[in-house]
């Protein structure tokens, strides 16, 4: 709805603090913000019409180029949506490498969130510790699946390839060391004065504003909405998972919950690899048809797939409901409403972990 | 004469996000409710709606038939669900239609239809 204005201030598509092409349009009283408008349309790529009478071989491939930073995922999402239409039970060592896989993405994605949101409030030391660490779980993921980005590691039915004890050593003592800098980096930004200037109180979105937007994933969590998809998911279930939550619900609590979630990450890792039964990691299977909504966590939050397939196995119809819809319209029309100061306009987009290519798919 | 470069005409794209497949039954959903044909629903929601209030409707509609509203005339008109779960109307818009259903109830069909079945 259009307000009284000073200024429609537009901000983007092009900015440097975006890692992608999207356009707000703030509408301004002084130095306040009354309100922001989304504006998107620059990388639309119509995958769910690409994907759609195409073999689920194919799709499969489609799905983890969704998004480039959280790949993995929807690999996974993608890959449980058809183990459930067609019932099909992934070996255990497999589940365990599934966790494995899907904790080194979130760390990756937890990290480059983080840098981008210290890199926006000018804090580019810590910025780049962190961008330098993600580094590190990049190589493991490199060490686990044979590539960074698209993997193509979980399969119906398994995963691609099986861990060797020397790379799961090596995982460990990297682990280790990530930890122990991880705990140096939490201190400087939980202790730093100007971080916390920026940071504490800005951009605040109640629980209730995020509830009804179905805010998700960390952006959810560190409004006290308690929900993590990984609560459901049995092979979380055996290590005992809990979900991390605030409750200030300012940029401060956002990025306070990915720093929380890397380490309980580290600390699933380790138990995914003591836990991890010797055994096959493909059990084969068939697809078949049918129809299914499957929910995965993201590291961005809960990641839907409504999947209808025919009998061979053709993606008939296909809806991708990504955590980046939820987070990106909580963000504009709840905390970017009612902002004290322009310059914040960027920090508290960039705290919500916003993914265009996700948005738009 | 300078031409704002990225100033564009936002309704191909908004028209793509609302025939997506979710979007549609959300779209097709708030037209059953209002009795409206679904092309008219599309051409007021373009209007009323940013691209990322289309993108999140489906999320934003569940979220609504969750949790119903608890007065049967806010209910009805969808009080809540219009105006914050999908703002499609302002506060003062739905209160006017509120204010206008309640008068309907007090003093106009409603009364007079009791009062027929008082009188016999």
């Amino acid at each position: 709805m259009k307000k009284t204005v000073d200024v429609a201030m537009p901000i983007g598509p092009v900015h440097p603090c975006w890692k992608e092409p999207v356009r707000i349009k703030c509408e301004t009283k002084g130095e306040k913000v009354l309100g922001a408008e989304v504006e998107m349309g620059y990388m639309k790529k119509g995958i769910e019409r690409i994907m759609q009478g195409r073999p689920w071989q194919e799709v499969m491939f489609l799905a983890e180029r969704v998004c480039g930073i959280c790949s993995i995922v929807h690999n996974m999402v993608f890959t449980e949506t058809m183990e459930e239409i067609s019932g099909i039970v992934p070996p255990e060592r497999a589940a365990f490498l599934r966790v494995v896989a899907n904790e080194l993405d979130r760390m990756q994605s937890h990290l480059i969130a983080n840098f981008s949101y210290c890199y926006t409030i000018e804090h580019e030391t810590l910025a780049m510790y962190l961008l330098n660490e993600r580094e590190t779980v990049m190589d493991m993921i490199e060490l686990l699946t044979g590539n960074r980005v698209n993997t193509a590691y979980m399969i119906p039915g398994g995963v691609r390839y099986d861990l060797r004890e020397e790379d799961a050593e090596t995982m460990r003592n990297n682990l280790d060391r990530l930890e122990k800098n991880l705990r140096r980096y939490t201190k400087m930004f939980d202790g730093g004065p100007l971080i916390a200037l920026r940071s504490r109180g800005i951009g605040v979105l109640t629980k209730e504003e995020a509830l009804e937007a179905h805010a998700v994933g960390p952006t959810g969590r560190a409004s006290g909405i308690p929900a993590d998809c990984r609560s459901n998911h049995p092979t979380y279930q055996k290590l005992g998972f809990e979900p991390i939550v605030r409750t200030e619900g300012d940029n401060y609590a956002r990025i306070m919950v990915r720093f929380d979630e890397l380490m309980q990450s580290i600390g699933l890792i380790r138990r995914a690899l003591a836990m991890m039964p010797e055994g096959p990691v493909r059990g084969g299977g068939e697809c078949k048809g049918g129809e299914a909504r499957y929910s995965g966590e993201a590291p961005r939050g809960e990641l839907t797939y409504f999947i209808r397939t025919d009998r061979y196995g053709r993606v008939e119809e296909i809806a991708i409901q990504t955590p980046s819809i939820m987070n990106i319209d909580a963000c504009a029309h709840y905390m970017l409403t009612e902002v004290n100061s322009l310059a914040d306009v960027t920090s508290t987009f960039i705290s919500s972990d916003p993914c265009i290519a996700c948005n738009e798919r | 004469m300078v031409d704002i470069i990225y100033e564009k005409d936002l309704r191909p794209m908004k028209y793509h996000v609302l025939t997506g497949l979710r979007q549609d039954q959300a779209v097709r959903a708030i037209a059953r409710w209002f009795n409206v044909r679904v092309q008219p629903m599309r051409k007021f929601l373009i209007e009323r709606l940013d691209m990322s209030d289309m993108e999140n409707m489906p999320a934003r509609w569940e979220v609504a038939e969750a949790a119903p509203e608890t007065d049967p005339l806010e209910a009805a008109l969808g009080a809540r669900r219009f105006t914050r779960n999908i703002p499609l109307f302002t506060e003062e818009e739905m209160a006017r239609a509120l204010e206008a259903a309640r008068a309907a109830g007090d003093e106009g069909a409603g009364k007079t239809l009791l009062k027929e079945v008082i009188i016999g």
